[in-house]
């Protein structure tokens, strides 16, 4: 394991933003932060880098508490993006690897290096305050990763990028990975977060709800969901006990067993009602694990 | 690694190509170089206000006494004055001759009673200067009346000269004080100390401005994740102090370059000769540089505390007031102690952190403080430095992450405190 968050609390004043909260995240992962708005996944971000500091608990890095490991060995997003208006974009970039410790020489060629992936040549000697909200996302995140971090922490590195630059992303966050390094990222996007990472943690309310391996904890939760297609009466299997509607889609319907019922059963009834042409047992997806464990509340 | 140089450079450099730096230096330049113009300008105006000629047409009451010829005595002495009797004519021909030919005015003379009937008699220059010819002129009439000598009247009228010397409380006896000598160091010395006081207010500014700024701007959060709130803080002041004192440099070198252009330039009029300049003891620079930077760190530390407090720009006028007020009753104190070096309140200032970089500079420059209180009032200082460096670290570490109400001053004591 290489981050480790150990019973971490943060209060402001009479509101506790993050409590008594623990949680693992593998060497090496592509790892999901997840949580409903407010659940304090911005502040748990600032305590696990050392920015703010808990009222209790600690954070690890491979073994050593992070106020140990002085700054710079990571790269952080932070949900308020911020960079100085009046600068160049080649000269904060500069700036940027430099204060990550990188020398002059190594800050420019990162520099070039990542402008050219990004495809931001052409404004390269523009003001950053010149630049739309979307571009100065882009030399942002780039500044996280211009000293090539052990560790990337990325809250909502997706938000206002459109599908070119979402998908140039998710392609270089895939790169850090393969190369080892960590890299944390919250969204909102579940399908994405389901598509590329390995590992999550949910957060509801400052504490935690679900950590671990993705395909594992889908597994523990069942295979409780059944996706049905047929030609007939549709609306069947109102008459069994212990069976839920999720969605209706115009190829399938999804329903949730309850714990209890036999999907044999469901299947016989099924073929009464008419032509099957779609009987399948799935596990959750991320979203409905999500709505399922947060969503009460919400 | 420190990461210091690298946080100087960028505050320098960003800031050193901004418009406004730019503006306000050369702005600075041109005041410099306006200034060493000043003296024939000054000379030209003034000189408006006294006409080279004046033109007196005197009407006296008949009587024994003429002082008539006393003026004219006065008038072959000063240059440009023309005195004409208006013996013979009556009141109103005397107005018309004024108002016609243009005079200076008309001296009626009735016994002891003088009284100047003129078209411009808000013209205190002209006033003052045909009063003081007038008792030249009665002087001597007296002096004939009373029967004295051409000697005589020069021995009424000597002055002496008052000479001080100190003495100091080891029983030596002190020098003799220089008073030509004592009022060009009370020039340097406002000068070099208007100099802190500029730099307190436009650098603590600055520094302030340039935190509320970085949170304005959210670049904070990337930042602290990078560096020590310590360090930020450090390379803003150090950046900020060295485009200060790059402005400055270049101030006073084309205040020295106009100097050495002409014997006209600015330093000149501020010191009264350029001898003076290569003569600043260089005690005197020594212990400028040492107020001068002590006394900006303190500050600007404070500043940058207060600049943490708030979340927009548009608020810092609001909490740096009574910095700016702290500041200003440091000037107010050393300009006391230019009266009086030792007064009970240029005392107190000089010992007080936020008063004494600009107080006891200025005392140890004009009087001889006891050494006593200069010991106290650097220790004093140099402390405090590093108890506001500290203090405002730890404002500024919780402060640059806080956004919206800003908190109130007990709320900032609880914040150190914790």
């Amino acid at each position: 394991m290489s981050l480790v968050a150990t019973a971490i609390t943060k209060r402001f004043r009479d509101v506790t933003a993050v409590n008594n909260l623990s949680f693992t995240v593998p060497e090496g992962s592509l790892f999901g932060f997840l949580g409903p708005n407010g659940a304090g996944k911005t502040t748990t971000m600032r305590v696990v880098l050392d920015i703010i500091k808990p009222d209790q608990g600690q954070v690890t890095w491979r073994g050593r508490p992070f106020h140990q490991l002085g700054r710079g060995f990571y790269g952080y997003l932070p949900e308020e993006r911020g960079l100085y208006p009046k600068m160049r974009v080649v000269e904060h970039l500069e700036f940027l690897g430099r204060i990550h410790g990188l020398d002059r020489g190594k800050a420019q060629a990162e520099t070039r290096r990542w402008i050219e992936r990004f495809d931001l040549g052409e404004l390269s000697h523009k003001r950053i305050e010149e630049l739309s909200k979307g571009n100065q996302q882009k030399v942002q995140t780039i500044g996280t990763m211009l000293h090539q971090p052990e560790l990337l922490v990325l809250d909502e590195p997706f938000a206002g990028l459109d599908p070119v630059n979402t998908s140039l992303l998710k392609e270089v966050l895939l790169e850090s990975h393969h190369r080892g390094c960590t890299v944390i990222f919250s969204s909102h996007r579940m399908e994405q977060v389901e598509e590329m990472c390995d590992d999550i943690v949910l957060i509801d309310q400052g504490s935690l709800v679900l950590n671990g391996n993705l395909k594992q904890i889908k597994r523990s939760m069942g295979r409780q969901i059944l996706r049905i297609s047929l030609e007939g009466k549709q609306d069947f299997w109102a008459r069994i006990p212990g069976l839920r509607l999720l969605s209706s889609r115009a190829d399938y319907q999804e329903l949730r067993m309850d714990d209890g019922v036999d999907p044999n059963d469901v299947l016989r009834e099924a073929m009464d009602a008419g032509q099957v042409t779609r009987f399948e047992l799935v596990e959750p997806s991320l979203d409905q694990i999500f709505v399922e464990k947060v969503g009460a509340g919400a | 690694m420190s990461m210091i140089p690298v946080l100087v450079k960028r505050e320098f450099t960003s800031r050193a190509k901004g418009t406004s730096y730019i503006i306000t230096t050369v702005l600075g330049v041109l005041v410099f170089v306006g200034l060493s113009f000043l003296p024939p300008i000054v000379e030209r105006f003034s000189a408006s206000f006294v006409p080279d000629s004046i033109d007196l047409l005197v009407w006296e009451h008949p009587g024994e006494n003429s002082i008539l010829p006393y003026l004219e005595q006065v008038s072959q002495e000063r240059e440009g004055l023309t005195i004409r009797s208006a013996s013979g004519m009556d009141e109103q021909e005397a107005y018309r001759l004024v108002l016609d030919q243009g005079l200076s005015g008309l001296l009626l003379v009735d016994g002891p009673l003088y009284t100047l009937v003129t078209t411009d008699g808000t013209n205190m220059m002209l006033n003052g200067e045909i009063e003081s010819i007038v008792n030249r002129a009665v002087n001597r009439f007296n002096a004939v009346r009373l029967g004295l000598s051409a000697e005589d009247m020069a021995s009424l009228f000597n002055r002496v000269e008052l000479k001080v010397r100190e003495v100091t409380p080891l029983g030596e006896d002190g020098e003799e004080l220089d008073s030509t000598a004592q009022s060009q160091a009370m020039v340097l010395t406002y000068f070099l100390l208007f100099m802190i006081y500029m730099a307190l207010v436009m650098y603590g500014n600055m520094v302030a401005t340039g935190v509320a700024e970085e949170k304005s701007s959210r670049i904070m959060e990337v930042m602290v994740s990078t560096v020590t709130p310590l360090e930020l803080m450090l390379g803003k002041i150090i950046g900020v102090g060295s485009l200060g004192l790059l402005q400055f440099v270049i101030w006073v070198g084309t205040g020295f370059l106009m100097n050495t252009m002409g014997n006209t330039g600015v330093l000149n009029t501020l010191f009264g000769s350029s001898e003076i300049l290569s003569t600043i003891p260089l005690d005197i620079v020594l212990w400028f540089g040492l107020f001068f930077v002590a006394g900006y760190f303190f500050y600007a530390s404070i500043f940058a505390a207060a600049g943490a407090l708030v979340s927009r720009v548009e608020e810092v006028s609001q909490v740096v007031s009574i910095l700016m007020m702290m500041i200003m009753v440091g000037f107010f104190g050393a300009y006391t102690s230019f009266l009086n070096p030792n007064s009970a309140f240029a005392v107190v200032t000089s010992l007080v952190p936020f008063t004494s970089p600009m107080v006891m500079f200025s005392r140890i420059v004009l009087g001889n403080p006891p050494v006593a209180q200069i010991v106290v009032s650097v220790l004093v200082l140099f402390l405090s430095v590093l108890v506001g460096a500290w203090v405002s670290a730890k404002i500024y570490r919780i402060g640059i992450l806080m956004y919206g109400k800003r908190p109130s001053l007990r709320q900032v004591v609880q914040l150190v405190k914790g």
